[in-house]
């Protein structure tokens, strides 16, 4: 028996962040923020900075995981904000010397999540509406972060499209 | 104040045109209007343009929304969504697309309606499709 599932997208600064956390206010169990983002650089640190700040006080605690969250070892009936997959793809691909295909691993732990979750809930990137293409290796990005949207929007129970702070269900209930 | 959104050439302006009847000259463009102008329009074009000219001035656009829904809150503000795609590569344009999410979010939590256009489709995304 596993706990619900929620997908939320949306481009960038649209408050897909916010929305994510508001869904754990009613969440009485203990609460893990999986963090995917590398902190690399002057901009990563700011918008790590940012996040944090935001989530203060909501009681999550902080699991820094930038790939192979199938390891994650969590408390069974728990709450996991995972946070986000962009940035888990990009990681999970540029690994090392030779470009991986991440997508089945991904979902694996995704899925892993989710079994031991009470409560789960991710946060991608619409990356692939700007109509530009781009070097292959970008595309092939693009095109591994997609085909995980999908994947995921119907392993979840509920999928939510943030459109500048609003939030659209586009599937099931929130 | 009501908010007309979507991707570049999907019909936004035609859309305020008719279901508004606004005239040409009601609207202002955001790329080259007079900056204060905003404050009294009946109707903004390309605002996200005016987002860059704002940061060009090293002033902050969400403050400048925050001071724009106070004082014009009849509005029809119309602004592409720019940010479904890749990071950019220049700091300069990851700024304006970050930008232009938080002053849109601004904006939209301000607005009574929020329109997205799909092809010429208006797609109700916040109160009810006029």
């Amino acid at each position: 028996m596993s706990g619900k599932m929620t997908l939320i997208t949306g481009g960038s600064k649209c408050g897909k962040s916010t929305f994510a956390e508001s869904l754990f206010s009613d969440f009485s169990g203990e609460k893990f923020y999986v963090a995917t983002m590398i902190p690399s650089g002057e901009e990563a640190a700011a918008a790590i900075e940012r996040h944090r700040k935001n989530r203060a006080g909501k009681g999550f605690a902080t699991i820094e995981k930038y790939r192979d969250v199938g390891e994650i070892s969590l408390p069974a009936g728990c709450g996991v904000l995972l946070e986000c997959l962009g940035n888990l793809c990009a990681n999970e691909m540029f690994c090392g010397d030779e470009i991986r295909f991440p997508n089945e691993k991904i979902l694996d732990g995704i899925m892993h999540l989710k079994n031991v979750a009470d409560r789960l809930v991710i946060v991608t990137n619409d990356v692939s509406r700007d109509g530009i293409l781009y070097d292959e290796t970008t595309e092939l990005y693009k095109k591994n972060l997609s085909e995980l949207n999908r994947k995921i929007a119907e392993m979840s129970d509920c999928a939510v499209e943030c459109v500048f702070g609003i939030p659209l269900i586009r599937k099931g209930n929130l | 104040m009501i908010m007309i959104i979507g991707g570049q050439f999907q019909g936004k302006t035609e859309y305020a045109k008719t279901v508004f009847g606004f005239r040409d000259e009601e609207i202002l463009d955001g790329e080259k209007c007079d900056i204060n102008a905003v404050f009294s329009a009946k109707c903004v074009n390309n605002f996200h343009k005016l987002i860059e000219r704002i940061l060009e001035k090293n002033e902050d656009p969400v403050r400048f929304c925050e001071r724009l829904c106070g004082e014009n809150n009849r509005a029809v503000i119309i602004m592409n969504e720019v940010g479904c795609g890749i990071i950019p590569l220049r700091k300069n344009d990851r700024i304006l697309r970050e930008n232009v999410g938080k002053s849109g979010c601004m904006i939209a939590k301000n607005s009574e309606k929020v329109i997205r256009i799909f092809c010429g489709i208006p797609e109700k995304i916040k109160g009810d499709l006029p």
